[in-house]
């Protein structure tokens, strides 16, 4: 197999010893877009494996495989990334009509962890970071970067951000985490 | 250097002295000093020149509103700003400040000359003086007037800090930290509402800091204020920030506050932003921004050491420092004389007290007598004299008649003056809040409020400590009701109030001709009170017109100290009541801001998003030139050594025709399109019919708006009867995808098709050139790379380098081409194998640039560059695109509209120049005739032009007014210096057969 | 930067995650070949630009994906409310009530 590369490969920032901000690279997922009928939704659940949510910023975790709906119709699902052809294959039995995409190696995860973490994604954020429910994700805007945010934990969280804009976005992380390591 | 610095007085520490520099000379300060402070402590009043008249100017306030002295800072490594208020400038060790618009120094000044030639130089002299002749304009009047105007010196080399940003959402957002804003912050503080408290300076408390002597609860001023700070740094709930101004107030309580990081310290931390812009959203808003106090206008009350009563009380209270030796109070208003008692107290002669009213209140005139103050009461300012620094003053009295008697001459060295105090209502302003004039208070204050704001203390014209106490624990609590919290505002008790009353003084009365008295209304912009009559005298009725003939309360001063007074001004010239002639608009920001806080991270590598390929690390570490597209940075040509442009670019395209290149093209827009539906949308959003395209295959596919014009182009792959795999132009990819969805959801939400963003799922690298199968064969697994198998426009799914493709056959070239889509993180591998083995066929691997010319080459438009949203299919050459018997698609029935079946619609065609060494420029004018006289009939422009290696020559192409009709013709591009003589063809240069696409 | 309610979120996000797309309710015709050109040409580019109330389009771009309808004021740029693509355009009592509740909201 080739060498797989994206534009964060191996980067990592240590906020402050304190370590109220760590910010690395998430480790690579399978990930797919389904759209799908909400009235399909269980059918769907029954074809990953796992039930998907059914509310818009749902999320539901089950043996390793994630489903967060992004909107009404449209839900990312992602997995270990060995298990990407088989939720292919099964997908491809579901009756019911819809869409499945692999989107893959569309996207970068980053997670940002510690105290600071909801401080640090206000820095770009606009809405109210430190009120979203744990267990959630949406779709938004950080600084000029579309990304999904999925808050995993109170003080973890998880951006999906496209590859191109990746960059972008780890370079705004990084002066924030220079802030938060000042105090200022 | 003489001390003003009073013992006793003041909460600037004494044992921590600061070292500065004004105009190179060294001064002392103390820890907590502002600029203006420090220097008044060392006596020194003048500070800078006036912008207009270049007349010397000293420091009238004590905050923010500070009108005069503006000077330029310097604080080390690069870091210079001009205009900074020294009113609010904290010093520091190895601060360095300079005074501005004077030269060759500040107390003997060239440009002073303007001002003994003020006349000439009234309202509207721009206007007037410089309209004829016109010529004169670019070459005299402009570059002089440039050289001697604007504000302080922009500094030229780029700004080394970086800046912050941080949004932040609470239930309460108190503005201003004085009485008010500490007891709403307190209340709403103890509800448990979330709480931010920002104040624009150093340290909360606003007049309190001014009034040691005031008891609050039983407690000294200063005693209760850090009880209340210590009170508000206990709760978590709340968030104190000084050194923050709200600077606009928007829509929804969105209110952008700019916080000051670093401007104070005397070393900067590694790294550290030196400002923070919050964008804060709050549930409930309490505006406390206090009061700002009037100068009067009198003749003469610009000079050095003319200052306002409040800001000469600060400087002593706060500061300690006595802002003159042998002072005068002129005022109509109580508060002043207040300013006056302190210094007496301190030990400062006060010579006179000079009320314009007829009547003061007894107490106030009994406390003067005590302390030996001669007062003049019912009398009036007529001028005063001293060239850099006051040094006397000029008082009549005036009869109940009104009538000035004999003047008086007083020696003084600082002139205190208070015509009032105008509540600050600019953020509430900006939120299209209506005000209401108040007779009696002479003032306007907030009316209907379009926001879930409140207002309280000075702010909402509820003078003295008490009220703002009362006032602001009261809307501090409402709010925090409001936003869901229960709270019952406190009680204050407060002795040791000033007194309050006052009249807000017109122009003073006087004895000498007030057509001639430099009595300024706006010391910023030099704007006299008879500059504003002469507005009106010239016709000007409207308040706005007259702001902007005269520039009075413009600029970056917003009128804090100047719009009332102009108001009244202009109210008497126009004889019409205040509220008749209204207000101008305040605009944000509320202060100066850095343009630095507004872009916040987006300097420099973070000015935009750079959006970067797969490959791209690959093309910058071989050398190549890079081009933006959209957000995009592509690769323009690989450059070797001793190659310029054009020589790359000769060699890049000599390259792909003879044998072999390889170019990135992952930025091209992809959409994958998956449902039952999927190609019944095909047909609906595209020209072209697509039920018939069978899986496996491809076809172009135009997309229009619709209004019948070109919006998109590009390559469509079929992968099953359910799938499509869309590509769309570089730069068009989120605008077509918007579209699709457009009309997916809102005209056919019945369709059972998905649309999904693909484009940085696959890495693209095209191969082109006679051995591109020869390379990718031995690559492939799966699929039947032969002619038959896989021709031109095919599509297939499988393997390459192992790893999954989806492989096209298609040519944007015209020569033997494959597009190679991998998933993007395998993209540089397969990459850099492709290269490797490539090596055979002399690989060569190019640039966008040679990829515009090998498709001009070949007559393939760019959309947006070939087109510019005003051309049909037709006009295009691509009306085979259309497929003639669907009964509708996005733009059909606009196609059939009068003015697109117009004769002389401009059509794209080839141009080749009689000169087949020259190349024309891309946007230049066609003409028909060249020796028509001007302006000459233009008919068309060249649309795209380039040097074809290949035909050794250059070739080009044009939208011309019914261009097709005039094949063979010549038509003219004149330029500056010639015109070119150039022939209409058709648009392919190369290989018109397309025998070589299955070479 | 403007707060707006999301019909298939329900929930208020920051405007930087919309994107405006003109007015609402301009439905286009099933058969547009069956139009006169001033007919098309309306439907086209004719659009009411009114001062005051303004049924609008939006999308939540950067959100749920989806297009939904707003009455909006245009000079207090003030949303009454916002609702589902393909629901009829509100009565003036809907719009009344809709805005009441979001003025009684804690």
């Amino acid at each position: 197999m080739l060498l797989a590369n994206h534009p964060l490969l191996g980067k990592t920032i240590t906020g402050d010893q304190t370590s109220k901000l760590t910010i690395r690279v998430a480790e690579d997922v399978a990930r797919f877009s389904l759209r799908i009928d909400p009235a399909s939704a269980p059918s769907a659940g029954t074809a990953f494996g796992a039930p998907l949510p059914t509310r818009i910023g749902g999320m539901v975790e089950t043996g390793g495989r994630t489903a967060l709906q992004l909107g009404p119709d449209e839900w990312v699902l992602t997995a270990p990334v060995g298990e990407s052809d088989g939720i292919a294959d099964a997908f491809a039995a579901l009756q019911d009509p819809h869409s499945l995409v692999d989107v893959g190696h569309r996207e970068v995860g980053i997670l940002v962890e510690g105290e600071a973490a909801a401080l640090a994604l206000r820095s770009a954020i606009a809405f109210d970071v430190e009120a979203m429910a744990v267990g959630t994700g949406c779709r938004t805007i950080f600084d000029k970067a579309q990304i999904v945010l999925i808050r995993e934990d109170k003080n973890r969280f998880r951006i999906e951000v496209w590859r191109s804009f990746a960059d972008h976005v780890w370079g705004i992380l990084q002066a924030v985490s220079r802030e938060i390591a000042l105090g200022i | 250097m003489t001390n003003f610095r009073i013992a006793g007085k003041g909460r600037v520490n004494r044992s921590r002295q600061i070292r500065f520099t004004f105009d190179g000379v060294d001064y002392a300060g103390c820890e907590g000093d502002t600029l203006a402070s420090a220097l008044l402590a060392n006596g020194v009043h003048l500070v800078g020149r006036s912008f207009k008249y270049h007349r010397p100017r000293g420091v009238l306030t004590a905050g923010s509103e500070e009108p005069n002295a503006l000077v330029g800072t310097d604080r080390g490594n690069g870091r210079s700003e001009p205009n900074t208020r020294a009113t609010v400038l904290e010093v520091f060790d190895g601060l360095k400040t300079e005074s501005q618009n004077r030269w060759p120094s500040l107390t003997r000044d060239i440009g002073a000359v303007n001002d003994a030639l003020s006349m000439l130089f009234s309202a509207g002299f721009y206007y007037k003086t410089f309209m004829w002749p016109k010529s004169f304009w670019d070459k005299v009047y402009e570059p002089v007037i440039r050289n001697a105007a604007g504000l302080g010196k922009a500094p030229t080399a780029p700004d080394p800090d970086t800046y912050a940003s941080r949004f932040a959402h609470c239930d309460v957002l108190v503005v201003g930290g004085g009485a008010a804003g500490l007891a709403a912050a307190l209340e709403a503080g103890r509800s448990g509402a979330s709480v931010i408290l920002c104040d624009e300076q150093a340290e909360l408390g606003g007049s309190l800091l001014s009034e040691p002597a005031a008891e609050i609860n039983g407690q000294l001023a200063w005693d209760w204020l850090e009880d209340a700070n210590a009170a508000l740094a206990a709760m978590p709930n709340v968030t104190v920030l000084p050194r923050t101004t709200a600077i606009g107030y928007y829509h929804q309580n969105f209110v952008g506050l700019c916080q000051r990081l670093t401007d104070h310290l005397a070393i900067v931390p590694e790294g550290a932003p030196r400002e923070r812009m919050w964008k804060l959203r709050a549930k409930q808003v309490v505006l406390a921004q206090g009061a700002i106090e009037k100068p009067l206008v009198f003749a003469g009350n610009d000079r050095p050491g003319v200052m306002l009563a409040g800001a000469a009380r600060t400087y002593l209270n706060r500061y300690g420092v006595k802002v003159g030796n042998r002072v005068v109070v002129v005022t109509t208003h109580d508060s002043a004389w207040h300013a006056a008692f302190d210094l007496a107290q301190a030990g400062v002669e006060v010579a006179a007290i000079v009320d314009v009213r007829g009547t003061v209140p007894s107490q106030l005139a009994a406390a003067a007598d005590a302390l030996r103050i001669r007062t003049l009461i019912g009398w009036t300012v007529t001028g005063t004299k001293g060239r850099l620094r006051v040094s006397s003053v000029r008082v009549n009295p005036v009869t109940n008649g009104g009538k000035v008697g004999a003047a008086e001459t007083i020696a003084c060295d600082a002139l205190l003056m208070s015509g009032g105090w105008t509540p600050s209502v600019h953020l509430f302003s900006h939120t299209q809040g209506s005000l209401t004039w108040n007779e009696d208070g002479q003032m306007f204050l907030p009316g209907r409020g379009m926001e879930e704001c409140r207002l309280a203390g000075a702010g909402k014209g509820r003078f003295g400590l008490k009220a703002a106490f009362e006032d602001g624990a009261a809307a501090g609590a409402a709010a925090a009701a409001d936003a869901g919290f229960g709270a019952e505002p406190a009680v204050y008790h407060v002795e040791g109030e000033l007194s309050f009353t006052g009249v807000t003084g017109r122009e003073l009365p006087t004895d000498r001709d007030p057509g001639h008295a430099k009595a300024f209304v706006d010391f910023q912009n030099d704007v006299m009170a008879k500059d504003i009559r002469l507005a009106v005298r010239e016709g000007f009725k409207s308040i706005e017109h007259i702001k902007r003939y005269t520039t009075t309360g413009m600029a970056t001063d917003q009128g804090k100290t100047s719009n009332i007074n102009g108001l009244a001004v202009a109210s008497d010239a126009l004889k019409r009541p205040i509220p008749a002639v209204g207000l101008t608009t305040f605009r944000p920001p509320y202060t100066p801001t850095s343009f630095g806080t507004f872009a916040g991270y987006n300097k420099g590598a973070l000015f935009e998003v750079t959006r970067k390929t797969p490959i791209d690390a690959w093309a910058e570490e071989n050398g190549a030139a890079f081009e933006p597209v959209s957000l995009w940075r592509r690769a323009w040509y690989f450059p070797q050594v001793g190659e310029d442009m054009h020589a790359a670019v000769a060699r890049e395209c000599k390259a792909v025709r003879s044998s072999l290149g390889i170019f990135d093209a992952s930025t091209l827009g992809k959409i994958e399109i998956v449902g039952p539906d999927a190609a019944e949308f095909m047909n609906r959003m595209y020209t072209n019919a697509w039920t018939k395209l069978a899986p496996g295959r491809c076809r172009y596919g135009l997309l229009l708006g619709e209004d019948g014009f070109i919006r998109d182009d590009g390559v469509i792959g079929r992968l099953a009867h359910d799938r499509f795999h869309v590509t769309t132009s570089t730069g068009g990819a989120a605008r077509v995808l918007n579209m699709m969805e457009d009309y997916l959801q809102t005209e056919w939400p019945d369709l059972k098709v998905w649309l999904t963003s693909t484009t940085e799922q696959w890495s693209v690298i095209a191969l082109q050139g006679p051995n591109a199968r020869k390379l990718i064969e031995p690559f492939v697994e799966g699929i039947d790379l032969s002619e038959g198998a896989f021709p031109h426009m095919a599509v297939a799914t499988g393997k390459i380098c192992g790893v999954p493709t989806r492989l096209f056959r298609v040519s944007f070239t015209g020569e033997l081409g494959f597009e190679i889509n991998v998933p993007a993180r395998y993209g540089r591998a397969v990459w850099e194998r492709l290269f490797e083995a490539g090596q055979r066929f002399g690989i060569t691997p190019y640039g966008t640039e040679t990829m515009h010319v090998l498709r001009a080459e070949k007559g393939y438009i760019i959309v947006g560059q070939d087109t510019d949203g005003t051309l049909t299919p037709d006009d295009a050459g691509l009306g085979w695109a259309i497929g003639k018997t669907k009964p509708d698609f996005v733009g059909k029935r606009s196609l059939s509209r009068p003015d697109m079946l117009a004769k002389d619609r401009k059509q794209l065609v080839g141009l080749l120049t009689t000169d087949p060494k020259t190349v024309l420029e891309e946007g230049a004018q066609i003409v028909l005739d060249p020796n028509q006289p001007v302006p000459m009939k233009m008919v068309g422009h060249v649309t795209s032009s380039y040097w074809s290696a290949e035909l050794g020559r250059s070739i080009a192409l044009a939208v011309i007014q019914g261009g097709r009709s005039l094949q063979g013709q010549t038509v003219h591009v004149p330029m500056p210096d010639t015109v070119h003589a150039a022939t209409i063809t058709g648009m392919v240069f190369v290989d018109p057969e397309n025998t070589r696409l299955s070479a | 930067m403007l707060l707006i309610r999301c019909p298939y979120c329900e929930a208020e996000r920051p405007e930087v995650e919309f994107t405006y797309a003109g007015e609402a309710h301009i439905a286009r015709p099933a058969d547009p070949s069956a139009l006169s050109d001033d007919d098309w040409r309306d439907f086209l580019f004719i659009r009411t630009n009114p001062r005051g109330r303004h049924f609008e389009r939006w999308r939540h771009m950067h959100g749920c994906g989806r297009f939904f309808n707003a009455v909006r004021d245009t000079v207090t740029d003030k949303f009454a409310m916002t609702y589902k693509a393909g629901a009829p355009r509100p009565s003036d009592e809907e719009i009344a009530l809709a805005a009441s509740v979001k003025e009684a909201r804690p």
